[in-house]
């Protein structure tokens, strides 16, 4: 509990410190210039609680379509990058494709993905979840592959089958290191995310996501910037999320040595 | 009864290939203990693990029970070289690991508590000091009762009092469960003390050279008999002059 308390006192420093510097920033801006460059914190806080409906139809959508782009990349990339780091033989075959098209901006195929999946919302998750699915996968390649051999003999030993050597040994083993690859691919997400709402919504109002709201306002900069600061409190919403995810699933992870005889 | 025919393994396919057993024939009888010595590397593990069905072999029988080993038996069980506990597991979930993934039901807690583990069972390896930790390991093959116990080095890496802990455990376990033993060591005194018979191996490709009869093992005051001390050295001996 303490150290919850200790870690949310951390964020709100943290977060205490970027409005700090961005007031410095938005205030020099302006004496140099003599003119408003960068609203500053109070008159964007301002601006978002004027548009506050607006501003939390787009968070509420951006949410829900990260969170949606996340489970499917990781349901889809999580059994294939296990399978590929776990299985010499699929290594063999599988890894210089992945690796192949890993590197692939999704955003450089939009053109196809217009074509393969209209203009609905089907073809912004894809976006997303393209860019995602391969960080899982490589995650969770690499960590299969290093798997502690004496793991999994002791479940052959006790007569596992393939099915329950993945279920106790591979999925557990991987999982911190997929989580956390997880974490770091947020940053990522968001971007695609805001790239799939900005090229792929030109026509759909400013509460269909914070991509979308952002440019709807592009010449409105105090509300404009309260959108980015939504995208920004998003990406930290999901990486707290994973990290919490962590600290459940991965607890063995945090047990530090007590001792014994 | 274990007994083992000509027993050959090779492991990898032509010009790669490495062979580790090389025609090894032994018999354990049912509820004999017995250790197996040898020069590091010459394939004991091996043997272990053709015994357990975790390796099929490329020529040559074994049978437990009068049973062709075709797989992993749910009456034998293995005791790994570093206890082989899963660190996302809790003492419990370890020690039930091979009950469940054989779908049994029964609770290994009173296994537990015999091998004074009560009161660990929510704690998980990285909690528990070195000695622990091989105790949960023995808890996860009692468990299942088996007829057949294998052991490869159960005390490898402990300090020597946690490791005469272990064995005087281990002994005490025989005695009471009446299980087939075949352990697997590097320390000489450990062989002596654990093998009704010790049998030596060679070097790699291993087969049996001698066979060590020990009629003095069973009792933990045997480490400090005349008896013991001649042994370990005559072991020593056998051991020197077979390149170990």
């Amino acid at each position: 509990m303490r150290r919850t308390l200790r870690q949310a006192f951390y964020y709100l420093l943290a977060i205490a410190v970027v409005i700090g510097l961005w007031w410095g920033v938005s205030w020099l801006l302006e004496t140099v210039r003599g003119r408003e460059i960068l609203p500053s914190p109070g008159v964007t806080f301002v601006a978002a609680v004027e548009n506050i409906g607006t501003l939390a139809s787009a968070f509420g959508t951006s949410a829900l379509r990260f969170l949606i782009s996340l489970a499917v990349a990781f349901l889809l990339g999580l059994p294939l990058g296990l399978a590929v780091g776990f299985e010499p033989k699929l290594d063999r075959y599988l890894s210089p494709l992945i690796y192949l098209l890993y590197p692939m901006p999704p955003v450089a195929l939009l053109l196809f993905l217009y074509l393969a999946f209209g203009l609905g919302e089907v073809v912004r998750l894809v976006v997303v979840v393209m860019a995602l699915f391969f960080q899982v996968v490589v995650a969770a390649q690499g960590a299969a592959k290093y798997i502690v051999p004496s793991h999994v003999t002791a479940v052959r030993a006790a007569g596992a089958t393939r099915g329950q050597v993945y279920r106790h040994v591979v999925l557990p083993a991987t999982l911190p290191s997929v989580l956390t690859a997880a974490r770091v691919s947020v940053g990522l997400g968001i971007t695609m995310l805001y790239i799939a709402e900005t090229k792929l919504g030109v026509l759909l109002g400013p509460g269909a996501g914070l991509g979308r709201f952002i440019e709807y306002y592009t010449f409105r900069g105090d509300i404009s910037l309260a959108g980015v600061v939504g995208l920004a409190l998003l990406g930290l919403l999901f990486y707290v999320v994973l990290e919490l995810l962590e600290r459940v699933l991965c607890r063995w992870k945090f047990v530090g040595a007590r001792g014994g005889t | 009864m274990i007994e083992v025919d000509g027993l050959t393994v090779v492991y990898g396919r032509g010009e790669a290939s490495v062979p580790a057993v090389a025609g090894l024939s032994m018999d354990v009888d049912t509820y004999e203990l017995v250790s197996v010595v040898g020069p590091s590397g010459c394939g004991k593990s091996t043997l272990l693990f053709v015994l357990d069905g975790l390796l099929k072999p490329t020529a040559g029988r074994v049978r437990v029970h009068g049973e062709e080993v075709r797989g992993v038996r749910r009456d034998v069980a293995l005791i790994l070289q570093d206890a082989g506990l899963l660190p996302w597991k809790t003492v419990r979930q370890n020690a039930e690991l091979a009950l469940r993934l054989q779908g049994r039901k029964e609770s290994a807690d009173k296994v537990l508590a015999d091998l004074g583990l009560a009161g660990f069972e929510k704690r998980f390896p990285s909690e528990l000091s070195e000695g622990m930790k091989r105790r949960v390991g023995i808890a996860r093959a009692l468990a299942l009762q088996p007829r057949v116990m294998l052991m490869d080095e159960p005390t490898a890496n402990l300090d020597s009092i946690t490791r005469e802990h272990i064995q005087n455990l281990l002994l005490g376990l025989w005695w009471e469960m009446g299980f087939t033993g075949v352990l697997v060591t590097h320390d000489m005194e450990e062989a002596v003390f654990l093998g009704k018979r010790i049998f030596v191996l060679s070097a790699r490709p291993a087969r049996v050279v001698e066979v060590i009869e020990n009629p003095g093992m069973g009792e933990p005051g045997y480490r400090g008999t005349p008896e013991f001390a001649a042994q370990v050295a005559h072991l020593r001996g056998v051991l020197g002059g077979n390149g170990a």
